[in-house]
């Protein structure tokens, strides 16, 4: 078990969904990987391949239908402790300020209020949130500030695996990247096992040391990146590596999105 | 600019008020029933004084009981209505079971249920159950009959439950999940997401609710087995033919009903602050 701390193991593990529409859909299907303690795994592919599910999965927040996840060395059956979720948009409560957001981890630990503001605190300026805002309501946000609010929450009681769904998926580019900057420079501070999952090649190739390459519910491509950081995206390798991912797509996918042949 | 908008706004809106008064000035110069303004005026400037041809207590007190009555079944019916109006949010089994009847018996006019809840509860109220014999002694409390408050209750029930169901029902599973991940369990699920995030419903509800319980305890006063309150005010001036005790009955109630809907809208505004506005 300590072995094991910090790893997320999904073995064998399928999902099927039943929808009246389409009938059985399979999310996932024998998906074997192992994420190792304080990696940072980026799993990379086209919308609808089963990347949410992948991490639902993980989370606890959904049962496999066959195989099994583990964190920590356990059968994940509900969601485990210390993991932190961050997904794309709209989990923040609404009707809770800033700074209570953030400590709503700590408060469902039942931490005291004083020890519950100054983490929070902390929480907010470690994500580059101007202390003023921890009295805003979540919608006097952009949707920038938004997402260094939810991974500031996930961030705030301490997690050692932190699960992210497409997060900055929804912000321009230019504030996508001062994003990836900082989550680069918390994990390396903090050393958390990091799954990220995105359907943005670049963003993977960025943030990655290991890159999941996913279409239609399975692994195609499994390689390591081992750039330094911090990267730069007009680097020689680093458009390589991009070049390499897309060409995986356009072998596996021939032009389709997961969407339409599922 | 913003003064003068006002002004406007407070001249346009006394336009219907001063048409009442006015037919209402013409329609009592003369008329054995319908009172003259100065008359009701003199009846409203005098609220503790009882009437003296009137087999009926003073105004204020009237006021005081029909809001007591109030007070005690709309109590009563949001404790009850939230919680089960939660369980028929969330719990699949629980609306399949309840939702029918709840539907149906919104439509049903509480006043129905008067002749029912006197047959059930009889002559008792909360002096009959402490102090028996003596209940007579303590007159406000054997004035709040159980069978009007559980009339009131059942006016206000249906409401309150059904926006509390729809307001659970609205919550966002991406809201409960978070929490859940933060390692929250099924109380904390409730207390800290469910509940909050249905929190504009359950005040809509409320207020709704507040509406039909004040419109209903009139009702429920003016119908024959009930003393006391502006209902029994209003019945027992016509069949006296104190017509003006009438009118002042109807400007008190009016004037209690708008407050009451005032702080329920104050209520409402603040638990419904966070919302942004719809784009
Ligand atoms: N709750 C669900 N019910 C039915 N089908 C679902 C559900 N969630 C996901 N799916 C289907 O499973 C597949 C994978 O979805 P998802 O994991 O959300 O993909 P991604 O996150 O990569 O876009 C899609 O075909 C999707 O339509
Ligand atoms: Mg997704």
């Amino acid at each position: 078990m300590a072995a094991d701390a910090g790893v997320i193991r999904f073995q064998r593990t399928s999902k099927r969904y039943h929808t009246p529409a389409r009938g059985e859909v399979w999310a996932l299907r024998d998906m074997d990987l192992v994420c190792e303690a304080g990696g940072l795994t980026c799993v990379v592919g086209p919308s609808g391949c089963g990347k949410t599910t992948l991490l639902r999965l993980a989370a606890g927040l959904e049962p496999t239908t066959d195989g099994r996840v583990a964190i920590d060395g356990r059968t994940v059956t509900a969601p485990p402790p210390g993991i932190g979720l961050v997904s794309q948009e709209g989990s923040l409560l609404p009707w809770r300020r800033v700074i209570d957001n953030v400590a709503l981890g700590l408060e469902i630990q039942k931490v005291g209020r004083t020890e519950r503001r100054t983490r929070a605190r902390e929480a907010i300026r470690r994500v580059h949130l101007p202390p003023a805002v921890e009295r805003s309501l979540p919608h006097e946000l952009s949707g920038g500030m938004r997402q260094r609010v939810a991974l500031a929450r996930a961030l705030c009681p301490g997690p050692r695996i932190l699960l992210m769904d497409e997060p900055f998926a929804a912000v321009d580019e230019p504030t996508r990247h001062r994003l990836q900057d900082e989550l680069v420079r918390l994990w390396q501070a903090d050393g958390q096992t990091i799954l990220f999952v995105t359907h943005n090649v670049e963003e993977a190739v960025y943030l990655a040391d290991r890159l999941i390459v996913m279409t239609f519910s399975r692994t195609v491509a499994d390689l390591p990146v081992p750039l330094a950081r911090p990267r730069d995206r007009l680097d020689r390798v680093f458009v390589d590596t991009l070049l390499a991912v897309r060409r995986t797509f356009a072998e596996h996918v021939n032009g389709l999105s997961c969407d339409t042949t599922s | 600019m913003t003064v003068k908008r006002f002004l406007v706004r407070l001249a346009l809106g006394a336009v219907p008020p001063i048409a009442i008064l006015i037919v209402w000035h013409v329609a009592s110069v003369g008329s054995v029933v319908v009172p003259s303004i100065p008359a009701v005026v003199e009846v409203l400037a005098h609220p503790f004084r009882a009437p003296p041809t009137l087999d009926a207590t003073s105004l204020a007190s009237g006021a005081l009981v029909s809001i007591l009555r109030v007070l005690a079944g709309f109590a009563l019916a949001a404790a009850t209505a939230v919680p089960i109006g939660l369980l028929v949010g969330r719990s699949r089994t629980a609306m399949d079971v309840l939702q029918p009847t709840m539907a149906a018996a919104m439509v049903i006019s509480p006043i129905a249920w008067i002749p029912v809840a006197i047959i059930v509860f009889g002559l008792s109220s909360p002096a009959t159950a402490l102090f028996g014999d003596e209940a007579w002694r303590y007159g406000l409390l054997d004035r709040v009959r159980f069978a009007i408050v559980a009339v009131i209750w059942l006016g206000a029930f249906f409401p309150i439950a059904l926006n509390a169901a729809a307001g659970a029902r609205g919550v966002r599973e991406a809201h409960i999940e978070s929490a859940r991940v933060l390692g929250a369990g099924r109380r904390q699920v409730l207390a800290k997401i469910i509940l909050p995030g249905a929190a504009p419903a359950i005040v809509t509800g409320l207020r709704v609710g507040g509406g039909i319980a004040w419109r209903v305890i009139i009702a429920a006063e003016i119908f024959p087995g009930t003393r006391g309150g502006l209902g029994y005010m209003i019945a027992t001036a016509h069949a006296q033919a104190s017509y003006e005790y009438a009118f002042a009955s109807i400007i008190v109630i009016g004037a209690i009903g708008l407050a009451l809907d005032g702080l329920l809208h104050l209520a409402a505004v603040r638990v419904s602050r966070w919302q942004p506005k719809e784009r």
